[in-house]
């Protein structure tokens, strides 16, 4: 019985970390400080997790979640609402029709699979902005966040790795 | 890095309904951000105020940390530095010295013309509202867009949304500079018969009655696909104590007109005597003055000119 319990708590908490996460880097990157002076657009570290689990995990990142960390990306970024919202869909939509492919990449296929799901998502936000603004805007500070984004992904797969297989990836064969 | 041990815990292509249900309702959301976005705006200024405490907490160590890593670089250049300060010190003392001189000129001039001096700038203490300016101690940051209760949103000059009456100096060149999400915003002049040269200062025009004339802007540099842009000289990232300028654009009122001041006065001669004239038979009694001619200067209308630069709501951004 007692075994039961803690299967179901540790059950709730692996369903939370991947959007626990996901929620967490939205505000950490849009927390009003700047650690790099401001010279580069913070990355998208909300993005990150629902790429990992949305891959490896989708019941644990549905599209829902991709809209809510969108959403919330939108808001907090103070930009027009739901241009993030549609853009990460836009992004899960890719790596929902290419898991078997993206699964597979390993090494640097890995990160392009990443760096491509990320452009995906910062270009339909990039485009998005033009139609809304009806300009054209510059391209820099779009590749800037997108390299910026890139580079810290190449740190961040190691923590969600650890802890997916820790925490959340172990937890699967239980139910 | 390797994804090849990872086992999907759903058969692909099961999120697609979900997705179209969800992509309709973003791109809604966006049509309904387009067309109202006050109601966007109000949800992120309830949000900021409701998050603020935690944020001022978790700001502190954060900050002292960014001061930190900002300074490790600093370190090896102190001695370039001092001498590079020495030198922008003395010349700073000579511009002082030419400002005390010029400021005199200024003072001089106004009374002879009795000019109505520029309003003074206050600091804002108590409210801070939509579309005041917010500056540092080089220049001008953005302004207000969305004010809560606790905390408020500013939108950079850099912002898409920014646009910013600005004068040009020397020249007095009108423009409006217009943010592209770039570090240096473009500069729309508004008269095709002028030439600016990089180097020349950019002040707000005060032009639409929201911000005061005179603040400190920028600098125009040359861009490099033609035009040209402005490097600012306020840096929002490093920026940490700003102030919020409370600016009342006042009705200026000419000066009261005296009898010295008609022209036979001042020309020495003895003023005018009024004309008579004779009533027509039947209209006014004997003895009733002529009609008289009203002198006193009627106060000039308050500016009806939209406060937003872009003609609209600086909330509406």
């Amino acid at each position: 019985m007692e075994r039961a319990t803690n299967l179901v708590s540790l059950r709730i908490l692996a369903n939370i970390v991947p959007v626990a996460l996901g929620i967490l880097g939205v505000l950490v990157a849009n927390f009003p400080v700047s650690f790099l002076g401001g010279h580069v657009a913070p990355p998208l570290l909300g993005f990150m997790p629902l790429y990992f689990w949305g891959m490896v995990r989708p019941d644990l990142m549905s599209p829902f979640w991709a809209f809510v960390l969108g959403f919330l990306e939108d808001v907090l970024s103070g930009g027009p609402p739901g241009v993030w919202a549609a853009s990460y869909l836009a992004a899960y939509y890719m790596i929902d029709s290419q898991r078997d492919m993206l699964a597979s990449l390993s090494g640097v296929g890995a990160l392009t699979g990443f760096a491509v799901a990320a452009l995906i998502a910062c270009f339909s936000a990039y485009v998005i902005v033009c139609l809304l603004s009806a300009t054209v805007l510059p391209l820099a500070p779009m590749l800037g966040e997108l390299a910026i984004t890139v580079i810290v992904y190449v740190f961040a797969v190691f923590v969600f790795g650890a802890i997916h297989r820790r925490l959340v990836g172990p937890l699967r064969s239980d139910f | 890095m390797a994804n090849s041990s990872w086992r999907i815990g759903r058969p692909r292509g099961g999120a697609q309904l979900p997705l179209a249900l969800l992509a309709a309702l973003a791109i809604a959301l966006i049509l309904i951000g387009k067309a109202q976005s006050n109601l966007f705006d109000r949800a992120r200024a309830n949000l900021t105020d409701w998050a603020a405490p935690a944020l001022e907490v978790v700001r502190a160590p954060l900050a002292g940390i960014n001061r930190f890593l900002g300074s490790i670089g600093d370190i090896f250049h102190v001695y370039e530095e001092n001498l590079k300060l020495k030198e922008e010190n003395a010349r700073l003392r000579q511009w002082h010295n030419q400002a005390v001189v010029l400021d005199d000129r200024v003072k001089r001039y106004q009374l002879l013309l009795h000019a109505v001096p520029d309003p003074a700038l206050t600091t804002v203490m108590a409210q801070v509202k939509p579309g005041q300016a917010v500056i540092d101690a080089r220049g001008m940051i953005g302004r207000i867009f969305l004010a809560g209760d606790h905390t408020s949103w500013v939108i950079l000059l850099t912002d898409l949304n920014s646009r910013v009456p600005v004068t040009v100096v020397p020249g007095n060149v009108q423009a409006i500079m217009a943010g592209d999400n770039s570090g240096a915003p473009t500069l729309d002049l508004l008269s095709q018969n002028v030439t600016l040269k990089p180097g020349m200062q950019v002040v707000t025009s005060g032009d639409g009655g929201l911000l005061p004339p005179g603040l400190a802007v920028g600098i125009v540099v040359a861009n490099p696909g033609g035009g040209f842009r402005v490097a600012l000289l306020a840096d929002p990232a490093s920026s940490e104590t700003v102030n919020v300028v409370d600016f009342k654009n006042k009705t200026e009122l000419p000066p009261a007109v005296s009898p010295k001041d008609l022209p036979a006065a001042a020309a020495g001669l003895p003023p005018a005597a009024p004309p008579v004239e004779t009533p027509p038979a039947g209209t006014a009694p004997a003895g009733t003055p002529p009609a008289a001619v009203t002198t006193t200067p009627k106060p000039a209308k308050p500016s009806t000119t939209p406060p937003a630069q872009d003609g609209s709501d600086p909330g509406d951004e």
